[in-house]
């Protein structure tokens, strides 16, 4: 469904991404993991064109586009077949909870207002905010708002939904139940591309893992194949730090 | 000479200097309607820091804010008839350039003044938005200027507001030096009514009346427009 060729991406002369391949079938979670630096969010960014990629090639669907020559009408067409998830929510903080998620609805997907605040208020309820309709951002927790982020991407219906480090930026006991709403969502099949720290996560939802340093994949696999024989000596450091003192690797 | 307050004189002269307040108010509107679109606008190049323009918004400010507005008037007051006369002379058009009225000169002397001031006031405000919310807005389809219209406007205007509404206060009461370009305004009118006797106490008093009215029923009207805008807030606040 997604498939990217060889992107390159540098900010000033730190090259952050030297040719990555990415290839995501519908109904696949894929988790991307790597010390901080190795060009995951990166990746994420340029996927959604939030960054321009210096190099690089993709084909989602019926678009194929190169990533840094595509036009203004293929990258919306792209953020049409997309969601992002902010590591800091990034809602929109002079609208209620049900407007941050019917505002892309509205504006973006030119669907009409009655219908798209029908398909918002499910989506809230989905993610456990049927209470908080009309609620601002700053009346919500960090974990009320990053699950109306989460909210207002699947509102959308995309193909696919990139999360990038959706639980990093909250308090630990909220983590939980962001991790929960993005199983949930896992559940019913959608597509999903996440960006995380979160291990436990990675290895019960995931069906795909990739590990990245250094702005390479060092190695991918299921999660079975890189939690318990990664062959990469570099995977198997990077697990070992992150990983409980007295995990055992199979191999 | 008697030195009592000669108070018919007081009462009487308030409402010669109140009715320089349409005046005044009109220098004011007129002035912020030009410099509001073309600061925010300079303020855009200045944060996206579009190579020219952006320089030029910076030397501009500089200029306007390192002189006296009195200086700017006298300057503009002087300059603008020698530019108009030499370009009408070489399009041989035929128009009593001296006899334009002092009301367009104000207009462009207090745009020219409060556009750079503005220019500030917007930069400062829109760098308080976050950039992450115009990420979020591209994310979800909207363009980079439906964004603004809806999401970072308004809430750049909230921090805005009460730095434009020390810019209006502060206009409010520039305008007073409009005497210096004969400008019917309520310093120049309560003036011409103090020379007749030499009541010029009682003038003065009449003036500073007539702003402070002016100038607080202005404050508490930006004051609604801050709470009725800054709802959202509520919670943070």
């Amino acid at each position: 469904m997604l498939e990217i060729k060889n992107i390159h991406k540098s900010f000033g002369k730190n090259e952050i991404l030297k040719g990555v391949d990415l290839r995501i079938d519908k109904g696949d979670v894929v988790v991307i993991l790597g010390p901080s630096g190795s060009g995951k969010t990166t990746l994420l960014r340029c996927v959604n064109f939030l960054e321009r990629a210096d190099k690089g090639t993709a084909s989602f669907g019926d678009i194929n586009v190169d990533l840094k020559e595509a036009s203004k009408k293929d990258v919306l067409a792209i953020r049409k077949k997309t969601a992002f998830v902010f590591q800091n929510y990034n809602l929109f903080n002079n609208k209620t909870a049900l407007e941050n998620v019917a505002e892309g609805l509205i504006i973006g997907r030119k669907v009409p207002k009655q219908e798209a605040y029908e398909i918002s208020k499910k989506a809230l309820d989905k993610v456990g905010l049927s209470e908080k309709y009309d609620f601002y951002p700053s009346q919500l927790s960090g974990g009320q708002q990053q699950r109306v982020g989460i909210a207002r991407a699947v509102a959308l219906n995309p193909d696919i939904i990139l999360f990038d480090e959706p639980t990093s930026a909250l308090d630990p006991e909220l983590v939980g139940e962001v991790l929960q709403v993005m199983k949930d969502i896992a559940k019913e099949g959608t597509t999903m591309l996440v960006v995380t720290h979160e291990m436990g996560f990675a290895k019960d939802v995931a069906n795909k893992v990739i590990f990245m340093d250094g702005g390479v994949i060092v190695e991918e696999g299921t999660p079975h194949d890189i939690f318990d024989t990664p062959k990469e000596e570099r995977t198997r450091k990077f697990l070992r730090r992150v990983l409980p003192d007295n995990y055992e690797f199979d191999n | 000479m008697d030195s009592s307050l000669n108070i018919p004189f007081l009462i009487d002269t308030f409402w010669v200097a109140l009715s320089g307040v349409p005046t005044a108010l009109l220098v004011t509107v007129v002035a912020m309607l030009i410099a509001v679109p073309v600061a925010f606008f300079f303020a855009l190049t200045r944060i996206n820091n579009i190579p020219v323009i952006s320089q030029i918004a910076k030397i501009y400010v500089s200029f306007v804010r390192g002189t006296p507005i009195i200086i700017q008037i006298f300057v503009l007051y002087s300059f603008i008839p020698i530019f108009l006369n030499s370009i009408f002379t070489k399009y041989n058009i035929d128009y009593p350039i001296y006899d334009i009225h002092p009301l367009w000169y104000a207009f462009i002397i207090f745009s020219f003044n409060t556009t750079a001031v503005l220019i500030e006031v917007f930069r400062s405000a829109l760098g308080t938005v976050d950039r992450g919310q115009l990420e979020a807005a591209h994310s979800v389809g909207l363009t980079t200027k439906q964004a603004y219209i809806r999401i970072i406007i308004p809430q750049a205007l909230v921090s805005a507001l009460p730095n434009i509404c020390t810019a209006t206060v502060n206009l409010i009461k520039a305008t007073s030096l409009g005497y210096a370009i004969s400008l019917q305004e309520i310093t120049l009118r309560a003036k011409v009514e103090a020379n007749l006797g030499y009541n010029y106490l009682e003038a003065y008093i009449d003036i500073f009346i007539v702003y402070l009215i002016v100038c607080i029923a202005v404050e508490q009207l930006f004051k609604w427009w801050e709470k009725r805008l800054s709802r959202y807030k509520m919670a943070s606040a």
